[in-house]
């Protein structure tokens, strides 16, 4: 199905094709592609079940917050297998042998869904206390079955084969992230002849640039300057890149933990090379630039296979030239989905409905859709999913007054893409004990309080846009350089067509069903 | 992990280098034939279990070998001061002082 791959989108090398297996099948990706980005442009959404009742599961990220798309790799070997890898980050490689994960017989057809069907029988810490009796089934029934459906993906039996480095590095100054907050201050610092490492966990830096191109940036287009700006961080002396590089850990006195993978995306690792490096990092400085991630939506059958965030599919179609479907219907309370479904529709895809549980957004936004002649749906809601193994459609009804739904009807579609709003990514912040406070205004927790010399940038501080991102990692290279004695030059990054936004915070979506069905586990 | 300045070696260094060898400030009794079989154990085991500012012995093992004194505020884990063994304890800070007197009283 190649009919999925867009001609001309994407970061991937469409010179260089690569095979590699999923559950004993072969597919064909490009050079750049993750799993989960060549499955879905071979038109596989199911890619793994759930722990416990093993409902089928696709990607709804695209990226290191996957949570379903979990995935068993091999590249062969005794002590070579390593469970629980997220299809969203593994690179391929010519030979990459790929399994799905708590499926019995087999991914298609599942006895274990069952489960599904009982949940209301199968009720949390069900596996604990039931089966205790007769004891005389423990040896013989019990165990051997229970263990064996139990427990998220296999757990690896051999030795790891593998070699594991690690490094100290000292630094005037640490950033975690490389998206435009970490770009600017990265070039702010680095002109000023600052000691400085840049850190991202993708394998090429430039963050949302790669995912949203705004129109231009310094009257360049965003591609010509992410490799301009990039080559000129790359030739200075002063300044240290890393790439798939996760910042795992931030301890005492501004020593960050970075896990650096080597290996995982070679089809023939250099002999006796390490697979990872583990850089314990001492910075005078620290700027977190890790932007947001994208908050998901309450409703019944949001873990479908092709229901996924809007951010996701804009990232499949503008870093990896992939339409995750055909015909979409898109479920929003934030502008950001309005833009994704834009792009979306740009590249072809028909959306079904763009679906938003707001009465009134911005008149620019209906008159961008107008103009794409997309079926816009104001203060309505998605009430359920069809479909089992793959979306084939949803419900949507108008919300009413009293936070009920009516008008009920059937959309068709392939893909759900779901958007309620942005959350500040301050996992590492919190790791140094600094304290959050919450923000009534835009309904997010925003970093309070520091603990250590660290500055937070961009999206980390609840700002929605790349120029706002662009704007304070300037700012944050310049509170950073001060604080280090130094007097920063300042440098400003012109963005046009820049994408702001708003949006609300649904705790649930609207529904005449008074119990959702929670806890699908 | 910490960075701890050595009052001997007059630098900071990294935690890896030291050794943390109990509460501060204990002087062991004169004469220890005196003491009663309570006053033996409260000199032996007894200490105290600060929320706030707690002086404390560390070792510089892996440099100069030497013991030494440090403040620590065990809250925030931040050193205040490190100090040559023989010398008194030094002021802490304004809440490790107050949380330290609520503890006492």
């Amino acid at each position: 199905m190649s009919n999925l791959r867009v001609d001309g989108k994407g970061r991937i090398n469409r010179d260089k094709r690569i095979r590699f297996t999923f559950d004993g099948v072969s597919y064909e990706g490009f050079e750049g592609d993750t799993v989960a980005s060549a499955l879905l442009a071979n038109g596989v959404h199911l890619m793994g079940r759930s722990f416990k009742y093993h409902r089928p599961r696709g990607p709804v990220t695209a990226g290191s917050e996957e949570p379903n798309a979990l995935i068993g790799t091999s590249r062969g070997g005794a002590g070579r297998f390593e469970p629980n890898t997220r299809a969203t980050v593994q690179e391929i490689y010519e030979g990459l042998t790929t399994v799905s994960q708590n499926k019995w017989p087999s991914l298609n057809f599942d006895v274990g869904a069952i489960n599904d069907k009982l949940h209301k029988l199968f009720a949390a810490g069900f596996y604990y206390k039931t089966f205790m009796w007769p004891k005389s089934f423990w040896d013989k029934v019990y165990e051997p079955v229970i263990r064996a459906s139990a427990g998220l993906g296999v757990s690896p039996s051999e030795p790891d084969a593998d070699a594991y480095a690690s490094r100290y590095l000292y630094a005037e100054l640490l950033i975690v992230g490389a998206g435009p907050a970490g770009l600017a201050a990265a070039l702010t610092a680095a002109r000023n002849g600052t000691d400085v490492v840049l850190v991202d966990e993708n394998r090429e830096l430039g963050g949302s640039l790669l995912s949203e191109a705004p129109a231009s940036i310094d009257g360049k287009p965003t591609e010509t300057w992410l490799s301009e700006c990039i080559e000129e961080l790359s030739t200075l002396p002063n300044v240290r890149l890393m790439t798939r590089s996760v910042a795992i850990g931030y301890y005492h006195e501004n020593m960050v933990g970075v896990a650096e993978k080597l290996t995982d995306h070679l089809a023939y690792p250099p002999a006796g090379a390490p697979r990872e490096r583990m850089w314990r990092i001492r910075a005078k400085e620290v700027i977190l630039a890790q932007g947001a991630l994208e908050r998901p939506l309450v409703f019944d059958g949001n873990d479908r296979p092709g229901v996924m965030m809007a951010s996701a599919a804009q990232t499949y179609l503008n870093r990896y030239g992939v339409k995750v479907g055909t015909a979409a219907v898109v479920m929003t309370s934030h502008d950001s989905a309005w833009y994704a479904a834009f792009d979306l529709v740009d590249a072809g895809v028909t959306i079904a409905a763009l679906v938003d549980v707001r009465s009134s957004v911005g008149d620019h936004l209906l008159s961008e859709a107008q103009a794409r002649g997309i079926t816009v749906k104001t203060g309505h809601t998605v009430l359920s999913v069809a479909g089992k193994k793959r979306v084939s459609g949803v419900q949507v009804g108008r919300v009413t007054g009293d936070g009920k739904v009516s008008d009920i009807t059937s959309v068709s579609c392939d893909t759900v893409l779901m958007s309620g709003g942005w959350t500040p990514s301050l996992h590492l912040f919190s790791h140094t004990k600094g304290s959050l406070h919450w923000d009534e205004e835009n309904e997010v927790f925003l970093p309070g309080e520091k603990t250590e010399r660290c500055h937070i940038a961009g999206g980390g501080r609840g700002l929605w846009s790349q120029q706002a991102a662009f704007d304070d990692g300037v700012l944050a290279a310049e509170q950073a350089l001060t604080s280090l004695g130094q007097t920063a030059k300042t440098i400003s990054v012109d963005v046009d067509g820049d994408r702001a936004g708003s949006g609300i915070v649904m705790e649930e979506l609207p529904s005449n069903d008074d119990k959702l069905l929670a806890g699908h586990l | 992990m910490l960075l701890i300045h050595c009052p001997y070696c007059k630098e900071k260094l990294p935690e890896l280098e030291f050794e943390y060898a109990g509460q501060a400030h204990i002087a062991r009794p004169l004469n220890p034939a005196e003491q009663s079989d309570a006053e033996w154990r409260d000199y032996l085991f007894i200490r105290s279990n600060v929320r706030g500012d707690h002086a404390e012995q560390w070792r510089h093992t892996h440099g100069c070998g030497r013991y030494f004194n440090a403040l620590r505020n065990t809250v925030s884990d931040k050193f205040i001061a490190t100090y040559e063994i023989e010398q008194p304890r030094p002021t802490g800070s304004e809440e490790g002082e107050k949380s330290n007197e609520q503890l006492e009283s």
